[in-house]
């Protein structure tokens, strides 16, 4: 059974409808008009336990609204959402003590109190035992370093610390089910690094995750299934695996020779690649469909023909797709 | 020991125990401010310095206003005081519903189990409260005293405080939740309550058109908070008039709590 299905989940929100300007905020003080806008169109989405799923899309694509929408903060417009067979909205209270959540861009530590202080008091409000708060505390000091920063007040502390913060806040009360939106934003390498493994971690002790982030790394080390939405509609949903196989159908490998590389000339000898210059004279990069030849192929003919010094496979990243996705040139 | 809580829904001990631990981390954030406190406390403390002596000068004119004398006249100023300064402390951060609807900050708090509006009324203490609510006793004791109520009425002044407090309180978070539909960061409709209240409830209702009367009454119900309690208590209303004084507080709070629980179920957060 999913822990989360979502059916034709539709959100329309009313915007103002003024021209810029002065003269158009004062008609639309006394002649108001509103437009429609469709935020999360019709999307049907099911998550099974343990699941991590990444959830993708550019910036308007109504990310952030689904993730309110799921964890019962918005109303729909249309359609239902069930999270462990409960209403989020409706049966909000019950709800809340089986999820987390983490909105990157906002912190829900109280500003003038110690993070220590914070995390006391979202322990009582979902009424966590004195052992267990003291076990998971001990835990996420181990795993984000909270230590030395909980006595410290939540205004004075560093984007990273904060974040740290506000993951163990999201997952003081040992959430079946945690939402991360932007968790690793505006975060330094080495942060963002800890962060993951730390989701990783999360992931392999059975938490269902759904994440949404614009660092496709946060997805293919997080996750495992992605959901790539654009205009409040899913674009694509499967396994990232498969997305990849699915949609990388061209690889392409750097070759270093001994001399400089004649790009014309290979042209002529191998008319079923495409090559193109490297940064160095003696670099020359050949690219290639998988669906047509296999690595072994490719790379047995070319060393055999032009004994390069060295030489690196590579593939279109996750990125690329998706970036192909967003534009409309790749479909479902 | 763990908060009494059940899954599917919350007790009264529990809500109890959020908002008083939630209050309490609110004070001890204060300690960060301290020239903010004294500075606020005294302020509190000073405008009503100027009321009491208004008061004061007033009642060396005239020996009365509309059948009302000078220490119930005090007491009627000291009660409205009390009640709106505990409203800065209990629950000063209501005023922010429309900054948090704008900003979408009540998102964090609709995902905890506790009500958002304990949450969202806990998040500050306005400091004048303290000055305000001392000075507001110090009024409403010196009237008493002054006006021979004797020692048999103190349950009923206690009463009218609690009830005062209470109606004072309700009626705020009501008029701040109509920002969950009118967007603004401020909350219009309270502070015209409040400056209602400065000036019409500081003066015996009797000088006022009976429409006036009927809406303190029966519609907003201000005249719970100071003008019936010490009405009922100095003879100039008749005695059974009290038993409003708790069905005007439980009506308000159910009507506060009602209008908050509509205007969550219309926030639609921000960022979209």
């Amino acid at each position: 059974m999913p822990i989360l299905e979502a059916r034709s989940l539709t959100k329309t929100f009313r915007r103002p409808d003024k021209t810029s300007g002065f003269k158009g905020a004062v008609k639309h003080l006394v002649q108001r008009k509103y437009k429609n806008y469709t935020a999360v169109d019709g999307i049907d989405l099911s998550i099974e336990p343990g699941e991590s799923v990444a959830y993708v899309g550019p910036n308007g694509a109504g990310k952030s609204t689904t993730v309110k929408l799921l964890t019962g903060i918005l109303r729909p417009s249309e359609g239902t959402v069930r999270v462990m067979g409960r209403d989020p909205h409706t049966e909000r209270i019950a709800n809340a003590h089986d999820i987390g959540v983490l909105f990157g861009q906002r912190t829900q530590l109280w500003w003038d109190l110690p993070v220590e202080e914070s995390l006391k008091l979202l322990k009582h409000m979902y009424g966590v035992s004195d052992a267990d708060y003291k076990a998971r505390i001990a835990r996420f000091d181990e795993l984000l370093d909270l230590g030395e920063f909980m006595p410290a007040l939540a205004r004075t502390l560093s984007l990273g610390q904060r974040m740290r913060a506000d993951l163990a806040c999201a997952l003081i009360h040992a959430p079946k089910m945690v939402y991360l939106d932007e968790p690793t934003i505006g975060l330094d390498i080495s942060v963002k690094d800890r962060l993951r493994a730390f989701l990783r971690e999360l992931v392999d002790g059975g938490t269902t995750l759904l994440l949404t982030s614009h660092d496709l790394a946060d997805i293919e080390e997080v996750c495992e299934r992605i959901v790539v939405i654009d205009k409040g509609a899913v674009a694509y949903d499967g396994p990232i695996q498969q997305l990849k196989a699915h949609y990388i159908t061209t690889k392409a490998v750097n070759l270093f020779l001994e001399g400089p590389a004649d790009v014309d000339e290979l042209k002529l000898k191998f008319p079923q690649y495409e090559w193109a210059a490297g940064e160095a004279p003696s670099e020359v990069t050949v690219t290639y469909e998988s669906r047509h030849f296999t690595a072994a192929e490719v790379l047995g003919g070319l060393t055999a023909e032009l004994a390069p010094r060295d030489l690196s496979l590579s593939e279109p990243s996750i990125e690329d797709v998706i970036r192909r996705l967003y534009a409309g040139e790749l479909t479902k | 020991m763990a908060d009494t809580l059940t899954p599917d829904r919350l007790t009264a001990r529990h809500v109890g125990a959020v908002y008083r631990r939630a209050l309490l981390a609110q004070i001890r954030a204060i300690t960060e401010y301290p020239g903010d406190f004294w500075v606020m406390a005294s302020a509190g403390v000073m405008w009503n310095v100027l009321q009491f002596a208004f008061l004061t000068v007033l009642f060396a004119a005239v020996p009365e206003v509309a059948g009302w004398r000078y220490h119930e006249m005090l007491m009627l100023s000291g009660l409205l005081t009390v009640a709106a300064g505990s409203t800065a402390i209990l629950c000063d951060g209501i005023w922010s519903t429309g900054q948090m609807v704008l900003k979408g900050e009540i998102d964090y708090r609709m995902t905890r189990p506790a009500p958002v509006v304990v949450q969202v009324a806990t998040t500050h203490i306005g400091m004048q409260g303290f000055g305000e609510v001392g000075f507001g006793l110090v009024m409403v004791a010196y009237g008493w005293i002054g006006a021979g109520l004797g020692p048999a009425s103190l349950p009923l002044v206690l009463l009218g405080i609690v009830c005062a407090v209470v109606i004072e309180c309700a009626l705020i978070t009501l008029f701040c939740a109509v920002n969950f539909w009118i967007k603004g960061p401020m909350s219009n409709f309270a502070f015209v309550m409040l400056d209602l209240q400065h000036h019409a409830m500081t003066m015996p209702l009797g000088l006022f058109p009976i429409g006036v009367k009927v809406v303190t009454m029966f519609v907003v119900p201000v005249a719970f908070v100071n003008f019936v309690p010490v009405a009922a208590l100095s003879g100039h209303l008749a005695p059974w008039w009290v038993i409003g004084m708790p069905v005007a507080a439980a009506a308000s709070v159910l009507a506060a709590l009602g209008v908050y629980r509509l205007g969550l179920r219309s926030y639609d957060s921000s960022g979209h």
